[in-house]
């Protein structure tokens, strides 16, 4: 038993864990800024809340330390979403935007999704370049296109971006050399992304072994993802790491890198490609007992518009995770496509999601394999500028090997119904 | 009834020499109609005219400009209104004015003065697929011709200098010019002699809500 203990002492280079530097000084330093530019100028607020009535899946959630995939565990009311964006423009191309979040499930219930400085200098030429720095999205949805990023279409995410929302977020910097195809007189739009970063070195951890899940909580900047204490994953003489993560640490000090493009055939049809690799270094350990994860992944979003109303987009992820010395290795794959339309204020969206965690690792007591598939169907009514209505009915059926760990069963069949309503101003 | 005979004269010398309407139509190279080109006539003999406090619309709209081209006259203001529920931030490096200007949702810009004639391009530095035109001229004369092509102008008699400006208009600007004699000829046609750049309206035609989170 002692033995893969002591082998994780020698083969980990245990780092004194710079404990959330990075997502604690954000807050205060967006604070300042938002204190120091505020005085006469007109800071744009906008902001928005859902209150839900959700009727819950039987299988509890991550949340309680469950084996679930859907963020409910009972039938219940609740906050879904509530957050406050500020933001401002410069006239010297400079502009900053923070969201601010509570939410009422999880371990951080306020804390900040996202917070960045931007730079775009006014330009009239048909090749442009702007740069962004702080705590942000890479751009890979075409999903998460509201404020705040969420999605205009469901309101239970796919399950691409709700790992994307639950795990992932850069902090570091991004430049982007563009070029509108209006001013070349072509109806093709054209983005480079480049983006270097430091932290979310544990990315990957909590689809290695809860796998992918469907919901719309982004983790806040100092946030922590439970799951469920699997005997595999917290035996001090198994892998002996907590039933939790959190994303956004900086454990190897290694920078990571995304390289994306853009293309674009007037605002009718979009591809964006993203490769992304955190460059960690999956020896590292932190005294939390958190890992490093290598993770690469491959991002293909695409969307076509067949006119102002009814548009198909969908995603396809495909990468890689590792952890130590190849204890947990997975491939995951992921896709969904969704038909949306708007009728007068209506939108009905309708969307399927398919996704899939295979592991090549070295312990096979710790079975990472999980699959599954989904439907969800949404409907939601403009009353006015302001106040929205909302319904949604999900059901998925997926398998995790590792329930087996739980004395659960390995394939479970979930839904949840959803009445949502929303204020925004 | 000397002084009715009088008003009479007047009334009627006051009708004839009061405008007639003259046709303009403009054609690309392929006869086919153009529309929204500006079409402007400049008087040789000009009278002062006054459009002290005159302003015009360039309106923002489901994040486009309203109208794509908006043709004003010398000294008029313009007004920037937002009907987004979105911020944008105008600009023009066009030498005929060159400015910047944030528009907050829900808050009112000052109208601002074009005193220099010509083109000023359009675009918003949030959203780059944003793409307007303010033409100014120097005449009270001017007007944009419509889906077929055709424009209708009411002017007095007079010598006219004749102007068309299209920004998809690749020919020489100077060389579609016409002096014209009113009311000698009220029936004039315009027919382009080199292609006209892409049309890449359709950015206007599909609507940019939901395309980026920004």
């Amino acid at each position: 038993m002692k033995k893969y203990q002591v082998n994780f002492l020698i083969m980990n280079k245990i780092l004194k864990c710079k404990t959330a530097l990075y997502s604690q000084t954000l807050p205060l330093f967006f604070l300042s800024l938002l204190t120091i530019t505020s005085d006469g100028l007109a800071v744009e607020v906008k902001g928005l809340v859902q209150l839900n009535y959700v009727k819950a899946s039987d299988q509890s959630s991550w949340f309680e330390e469950d084996t679930g995939i859907l963020a409910y565990s009972k039938n219940s009311a609740n906050v879904q979403q509530a957050f406050i964006e500020l933001s401002d423009n410069f006239s010297n191309g400079l502009s900053y935007d923070v969201v601010a979040n509570y939410y009422q499930l999880g371990e951080q219930n306020v804390g900040l999704s996202q917070a960045q400085i931007s730079y775009k200098p006014l330009s009239n030429s048909k090749l442009r370049w702007r740069a962004r720095v702080g705590f942000f999205y890479p751009k890979l949805s075409l999903e998460n296109v509201d404020t705040g990023w969420l999605s205009p279409f469901t309101y239970t995410q796919s399950a691409i971006n709700s790992w994307v929302g639950e795990e992932l977020r850069t902090a570091g910097l991004e430049v982007t050399l563009y070029s509108p195809g209006r001013t070349r007189n072509s109806p093709i739009s054209w983005e480079f992304h480049g983006s270097l970063f430091k932290a979310n070195d544990p990315l990957g951890t909590v689809i290695s072994w809860r796998g992918f899940a469907m919901h719309d909580r982004q983790s806040l900047n100092n946030d922590r993802v439970p799951f469920a204490p699997y005997p595999s994953v917290i035996g001090k003489d198994r892998i002996f790491h907590p039933n939790y993560v959190e994303p956004y640490h900086e454990l190897d000090g290694n920078i990571g890198f995304y390289l994306g493009t853009h293309i674009e055939y007037y605002k009718q049809s979009t591809l964006r490609y993203y490769y992304y690799d955190n460059q960690a270094d999956p020896l590292v350990v932190s005294h939390e007992r958190l890992y490093a994860w290598r993770t690469k992944f491959h991002s293909l979003a695409l969307q076509h518009k067949f006119d102002g109303n009814t548009r198909v987009l969908g995603q396809w992820l495909s990468g890689s995770s590792v952890m130590g010395n190849r204890f947990v290795y997975i491939n995951f794959d992921a896709w969904y496509v969704m038909l949306s339309h708007k009728y007068k204020a209506h939108r009905i969206s309708l969307r399927f999601d398919k996704f899939k965690v295979r592991e090549d690792d070295i312990f096979p007591w710790d079975p990472n394999n999980s699959d599954g598939h989904g439907v969800t169907l949404a409907w939601r009514y403009d009353l006015n500028k302001n106040w929205q209505i909302g319904a949604e009915q999900h059901i998925n059926k997926n398998s995790a090997d590792i329930r087996a760990s739980l004395g659960q069963n390995v394939e479970i069949d979930q839904q949840q119904s959803l009445a949502v309503l929303q204020y925004r101003w | 009834m000397s002084k009715l005979l009088f008003v009479l004269c007047i009334l009627l010398t006051a009708f004839f020499a009061q405008s007639k309407p003259i046709s303009v139509s403009v054609l690309t190279k392929l006869n086919m109609p153009l529309g929204n080109v500006v079409v402007y006539l400049t008087p040789k003999n000009p009278r002062p005219s006054n459009i002290a406090n005159k302003v015009e619309i360039m309106d923002q709209v489901n994040t486009q400009f309203l109208p794509h081209i908006l043709a004003i006259q010398k000294d008029s203001q313009v007004r920037f209104p937002n009907s987004d529920s979105i911020k944008h931030h105008v600009y023009s490096f066009s030498q005929a004015k060159t400015f910047e200007l944030q528009l907050y949702k829900e808050l009112h810009a000052d109208p601002l003065l074009f005193s220099s004639i010509g083109s000023v391009e359009l675009g918003c530095n949030i959203h780059d697929w944003m793409l307007g035109y303010i033409f100014v001229v120097d005449t009270p004369y001017f007007g944009k011709t419509d889906i077929k092509g055709h424009l209708m102008l009411d002017l007095p008699d007079g010598e006219y200098q004749l102007d068309v400006w299209h920004p998809r208009i690749q020919d020489k600007l100077s060389a579609l010019s016409r002096q014209l004699v009113l009311p000698v000829e009220s029936d004039i046609k315009i027919i382009l002699g080199a292609s006209l750049l892409p049309d890449v309206n359709q950015y206007e035609e599909i609507s940019g809500e939901f395309s980026d989170y920004e």
